[in-house]
């Protein structure tokens, strides 16, 4: 028998934006950190910050059907704290409002207080953890249901916001680009990190349950697998894992300031938010249920 | 208060869908909307081999994850621990599906709401139906509804001497229990 899944790409558009929301901002608050006169790239990750996670907030309202037909019943959403989804309101809603002081304190010209940065990096954190816990607390997917997700959203969100910022800064504002080496070796790390908890997390799952083993070969060998392999794994991780390796310790320096170099990196970033992406989708999509009849490949 | 539950013997039941037309009718659903599911497994070792079919719906657990994880609290448990749903509540985000173990709650594309079995609480206070227009449906009698709670109801007993259990262990405490 065949499963169709309950979440398709909507879903998984918005749990990358909101991740890429949080990673954006966490950015900036790590530019302010350790690399104060990028200033231009610090607004750059302001302004993308709300507005991805805003832009995957309307999507999920569009995907929410019922509340969609009646608006006001996004009102409820606040009434079970013993749920994840209720939690993850709280987070997106104090997380946007940081995030869009930011932005205004920025367009006043006006520098913004270290304690705003370190309250809004710790929102940016739960919602992308959230992300991974929001699916991670359902018990009938082996995929999921396991304390590594959470993990695997944060790192991959952090690791989009980073690209996101740096691949908009290399095209506006190159000098600023050349000069943020320690968030280029963070960033470099990221993808790295995400492959050793992809591949434990698809290890572990496959020896879970039948569903967690059928839900893994999906994605290494069934119907997910050219997607799971050529996207997510070549273009998302292996591919700027290797451009980023010989930029950063390989290239003479002073083609690692030329212009060609500065397109390998928006490539090598184009590919880390295309494999933000393609993880969310493929998690979603090839979990299978723990059902009586396992459905098989 | 009754505590409502139900037995499913699958040794009984043709697999001939008869209770899930007699609910989409009593219920009014959509013809892509239907409360009970099958799944069949198939049984025994070549040459003696069959096909077992288990109709599977709202398990009304006492454990359910369905209105734990809603954030709206549409899914909700009743009284009577009928597990219900407010559909003036519902956003349609679909939480409760994915975390249902059973698979057992569909989305209405009409209403964007999600739904699933009532136990026939809806049908008994508009049209007086008996509960459960399953059971009255099942040709071979494979369905039983009931009071767990009296130890003196058709139910009750038939779950003891048939020793019929939940379809998942004690996962969620299931109200609805099998004979396989």
């Amino acid at each position: 028998m065949s499963f169709e899944p309950i979440w398709g790409a909507i879903i998984a558009w918005y749990l990358f934006l909101a991740g890429l929301g949080g990673g954006a901002f966490a950015t900036s608050a790590f530019l302010g950190w350790k690399h104060p006169e990028a200033v231009n790239m610090r607004r750059i990750a302001h302004i993308i910050a709300p507005v991805v996670v805003i832009i995957g907030l309307l999507l999920l309202m569009v995907d929410a059907e019922g509340g969609l037909h009646n608006p006001l019943r996004f009102a409820l959403l606040l009434t079970n704290f013993g749920s994840v989804m209720t939690w993850g309101v709280v987070f997106l809603a104090g997380f946007v409002v940081i995030a869009l002081v930011a932005v205004l304190l920025d367009f006043l010209k006006r520098s913004i207080p270290v304690w705003l940065d370190i309250v809004g990096t710790v929102f940016a954190v739960c919602v992308a953890i959230y992300t991974g816990v929001l699916l991670g607390v359902c018990k009938t997917f082996p995929l999921w249901n396991n304390a590594l997700l959470p993990i695997l959203f944060l790192v991959s969100a952090m690791s989009a916001g980073a690209a996101a910022v740096l691949l908009v800064s290399v095209f506006r504002h190159a000098d600023e680009f050349n000069m943020v080496g320690v968030l280029k070796k963070f960033h470099f790390c990221f993808p790295i990190i995400e492959i050793v908890l992809l591949a434990s997390l698809m290890f572990i799952t496959s020896f879970n349950s039948d569903a967690g083993w059928n839900s893994v070969m999906s994605l290494l060998v069934g119907e997910h697998a050219p997607l799971f392999w050529i996207g997510l794994v070549a273009v998302g991780l292996v591919i700027p894992t290797v451009l980023e390796t010989w930029l950063l310790f390989f290239s003479p320096k002073e083609f690692e300031e030329s212009r060609k170099a500065h397109y390998l990196s928006a490539a090598s970033d184009v590919g880390v938010l295309v494999g933000g992406f393609l993880l969310r989708y493929l998690i979603v999509i090839a979990a299978l249920p723990v059902t009586i009849v396992v459905p098989m490949l | 208060m009754a505590r409502y539950g139900m037995l499913i013997n699958t040794k009984k039941c043709i697999g001939c869908y008869a209770c899930r037309v007699a609910c989409q009718r009593q219920n009014k659903l959509l013809s892509d909307e239907a409360f009970i599911r099958y799944e069949e497994k198939e049984t025994g070792a070549y040459p003696e081999v069959g096909v077992e079919t288990v109709p599977l719906q709202c398990m009304h657990c006492e454990d359910a994850p369905c209105v734990s994880v809603c954030p709206t609290g549409a899914a909700y448990k009743g009284a009577d621990g009928i597990v219900g749903v407010d559909h003036g509540r519902c956003i349609g985000c679909k939480y409760c599906m994915a975390a249902c173990p059973y698979q057992v709650r569909v989305h209405n594309h009409e209403t964007g709401t999600v739904d699933k079995c009532r136990f026939c609480t809806v049908s008994a206070a508009e049209t007086g139906t008996k509960m459960s227009t399953c059971v009255e449906a099942c040709l071979t009698g494979a369905r039983l509804f009931g009071d767990l709670d009296d130890p003196d109801s058709d139910i009750s007993k038939a779950i003891v001497s048939d020793n019929a259990q939940p379809i998942a262990g004690s996962l969620t405490k299931a109200k609805i229990f099998y004979v396989r």
